[in-house]
């Protein structure tokens, strides 16, 4: 009803709304994201990082470089379960934490995630164990399903105005003539996306700070989501959806013009953030994504209108379905061959369909969009001819298969927008190479130590060696000791080699297991003197 | 009761063994102010190589070092400034021998050697503590280092290639 009421109030009140709209994209391009320079630095924790302490502590204390105000407090337990801390003092730059239970022995470690004054988010952890160290915990998964829940329907209402509701108005525009069936549909669908635009921005906030559904308003969450590159698909979007609603509603004059530059900026909201966008090669993969949403704008957001055109009044969309009809065969053809492309570049190998969630939901959206393409091609080959002849029975079918069209659509727009939570197997395979890398201190000399990649298998280390004051350290050799004392493997000990641009390597070593190993290098200083220094290092699984 | 003995002695010599394994010194406690017969016993070569050359560092308070010819090895001294001066004996002595090589000699992994030199202990040197004489094994092209000092409060057990060192008794 609300749709259908603003629908209206659209068509009385042309004049202000087109003025509202233009002076909300005004205000949407001026508010390009700031960048934060200066942020808060954790001095000291209480327990201390490292600390083995013989009873539960009763509070726990963070003392930061300036006032911060905390966004995030947990305790991972030994086991892994976590505990939100929730009870919390602020007394001048230490942030008093009131510990809610009497701690279990065992490792737990502390996280923790504050803004500054300049409302910068930093993030971090401490570890201490009561009674005796034990392995430190794994903090499991906490998958927060609110938070998911709202992240995927705000970009599923989004979607809904940028493909419904901006290609929609195009459809209107370019394709109906002066038929003007399917218009509430159309401003209600864009009414979603300027909805589901700004819910949507402010979620990855959330998301991007790890904080929970009642922060929403913080502006910490904002000035977050303002820092990613999402902002731009939410700032192209709603100017896309501001040039639908003026198409709609605005001068006749510019109704073609405004529809065709809004279905434009469908594909360039969804090139500017995203896995697909994100990937390598970039001059290749924007302009696939710019392509494929526009794509798919045309096509979906012209089904609507066409649909109900067909049923109330058949005799006047033969037109419409002429030109639609005309149009689709080179619009789908692109939409299929941008899309594989892409598909190709983010799953890299057949077996990931498979083996990661972002392959299964691509098969899912694969299978929906195979019924799609059958319904289309049935609609194109069999039914659009007689339609256009004037067979009122093959147009009421033709309108019920449009029906079912938009339903699928809909659920592939579902599925599209669950691919906010899985990595393409492109990312986990760079995630994977990722090195790890520490940097250890002592009073006579320090290192840069790295592994690559920073996971179980075979890897390769990178040494820089330094005096303890930044000096140079011309160490006559430099052996790598990697040990796990808690797993019963023997120490790995590998001499490192020296090739030539400063750092210190070892290459072919293989890390049999992940967790936390303790990696010790002793620098050999001169003939009769060697340096060992040594600092744990988190090796991952995969 | 005789079994716990029978454990301890079990132990006692699993740990005397594995002191074995390092280059040590015969003699382990010596008063400041004496004279020293160091005596550095090598037991085996390095990972089953024949020993080539033993080269030990003079610890700064040592001073007026003799080191004993061996047949067969190429005897070479280093000679430096000490850090300060000693008396010895009415004389004033600012530089002496810093370290002492025996090479070009071989000494299969499966016999036993000793390498021997001669020094006086500063009066002034801490009584009560360590001293430690760093030793480089050679073996052809394969290095064994004993050089490692225990930091304070570590374990001496606890490093892999410690330093030979003494213990340093109250001037007599």
């Amino acid at each position: 009803m609300n749709a259908a009421q603003a629908s209206s109030t659209i068509r009385m009140h042309t004049g202000p709304l087109t003025w509202l709209v233009a002076a909300l994209m005004a205000m949407a391009v001026l508010a390009v994201p700031g960048r934060a320079f200066a942020h808060a630095a954790l001095v000291a924790t209480d327990p201390a990082d490292g600390a083995v302490l013989t009873q539960s502590p009763a509070r726990f204390s963070l003392t930061f470089s300036e006032p911060v105000s905390p966004l995030v407090l947990t305790l991972v337990r030994p086991d892994g379960s976590q505990l939100a801390l929730t009870s919390f003092r602020l007394n001048d730059q230490t942030v008093e934490i009131d510990n809610p239970e009497t701690l279990r022995s065992g490792t737990h470690v502390l996280s923790w995630r504050v803004v500054s004054v300049d409302g910068h988010p930093v993030g971090g952890s401490a570890l201490f164990s009561v009674g005796a160290p034990s392995a430190a915990p794994v903090a499991g998964e906490a998958v927060d399903w609110t938070l998911r829940a709202a992240i995927w329907a705000a970009r599923l209402f989004l979607y809904a105005g940028l493909f419904l509701g901006v290609g929609g108005a195009f459809a209107l525009a370019w394709l109906a003539g002066d038929r003007r069936r399917g218009q509430r549909f159309v401003a209600a669908a864009l009414l979603f996306g300027l909805v589901g635009a700004p819910l949507s921005l402010g979620l990855q906030g959330l998301d991007g700070l790890g904080a929970p559904l009642a922060r929403f308003a913080t502006p910490a969450v904002w000035k977050t989501a303002l820092e990613t590159s999402y902002v731009w698909t939410v700032l192209i979007g709603l100017i896309a959806l501001g040039l639908a609603l003026v198409s709609l509603a605005g001068p006749p004059g510019l109704r073609k013009l405004s529809a065709g530059v809004a279905l434009l900026c469908v594909g360039g909201a969804l090139a500017a953030s995203g896995h697909a966008s994100a990937a390598e090669p970039q001059w290749l993969t924007r302009p696939l994504v710019f392509l494929h949403g526009t794509a798919i704008a045309f096509w979906a957001g012209s089904l609507a209108p066409l649909g109900l055109a067909l049923r109330r009044e058949p005799a006047e969309a033969k037109a419409f379905l002429r030109r639609f009809s005309r149009a689709i065969l080179p619009v789908v053809i692109l939409l299929a061959a941008s899309g594989i492309v892409l598909a190709i570049i983010q799953v890299q190998q057949p077996a990931a369909l498979i083996d990661t969630s972002y392959g299964r939901l691509l098969l899912l959206k694969l299978a929906l969009l195979l019924f799609l393409f059958t319904l289309a091609a049935v609609n194109r080959w069999t039914l659009t001819a007689p339609a256009e002849a004037g067979d009122t029975e093959v147009q009421r079918r033709l309108a019920r298969s449009i029906r079912i069209e938009v339903v699928i659509v809909l659920a592939i727009f579902g599925v599209a927008a669950g691919w906010r939570f899985t990595p393409p197997p492109r990312a986990l395979a760079i995630a994977a190479a990722q090195p790890v890398s520490i940097h250890i201190h002592a009073l006579k000399a320090m290192a840069d130590l790295s592994i690559t990649p920073g996971h179980a298998g075979e890897v390769a280390a990178s040494m820089m060696i330094m005096t303890g004051d930044f000096g140079p350290l011309d160490a006559k050799a430099v052996t790598l000791v990697l040990s796990k004392p808690d797993s019963g493997i023997e120490p790995i000990k590998r001499p490192a080699t020296k090739p030539g641009d400063g750092t210190w390597r070892v290459d072919n070593l293989v890390i049999p297991l992940p967790g936390r190993w303790n990696a010790r290098l002793d620098i050999l200083v001169s003939d009769f003197e060697v340096v060992k220094i040594e600092a744990p290092i988190e090796i991952r699984a995969q | 009761m005789r079994k716990y003995l029978l454990a301890a002695g079990v132990l006692c010599a699993l740990g005397t063994n594995a002191a074995l394994a390092h280059i040590t010194l015969e003699t382990q406690e010596a008063a400041v102010g004496s004279t020293y017969k160091a005596v550095l016993r090598v037991p085996h070569g390095c990972e089953g190589k024949a020993t080539t050359a033993v080269r030990v560092q003079i610890p700064e308070g040592v001073i007026s070092v003799k080191p004993m010819p061996k047949p067969g090895w190429t005897l070479q001294t280093k000679k430096g400034k000490y850090e300060k001066s000693y008396q010895l004996y009415g004389e004033t002595l600012t530089a002496g021998v810093k370290e002492v090589d025996w090479s070009g000699g071989n000494l299969p992994d499966e016999f036993y050697d000793e390498f021997v030199f001669r020094a006086s202990l500063a009066a002034d040197l801490p009584a009560g503590q360590m001293l430690y004489f760093p030793v480089v094994q050679e073996c052809g092209d394969a290095t064994d280092r004993w050089i490692e000092i225990p930091a304070a409060g570590q374990d001496e057990d606890a490093l892999e290639t410690p330093a030979p060192g003494i213990k340093l008794l109250p001037k007599k």
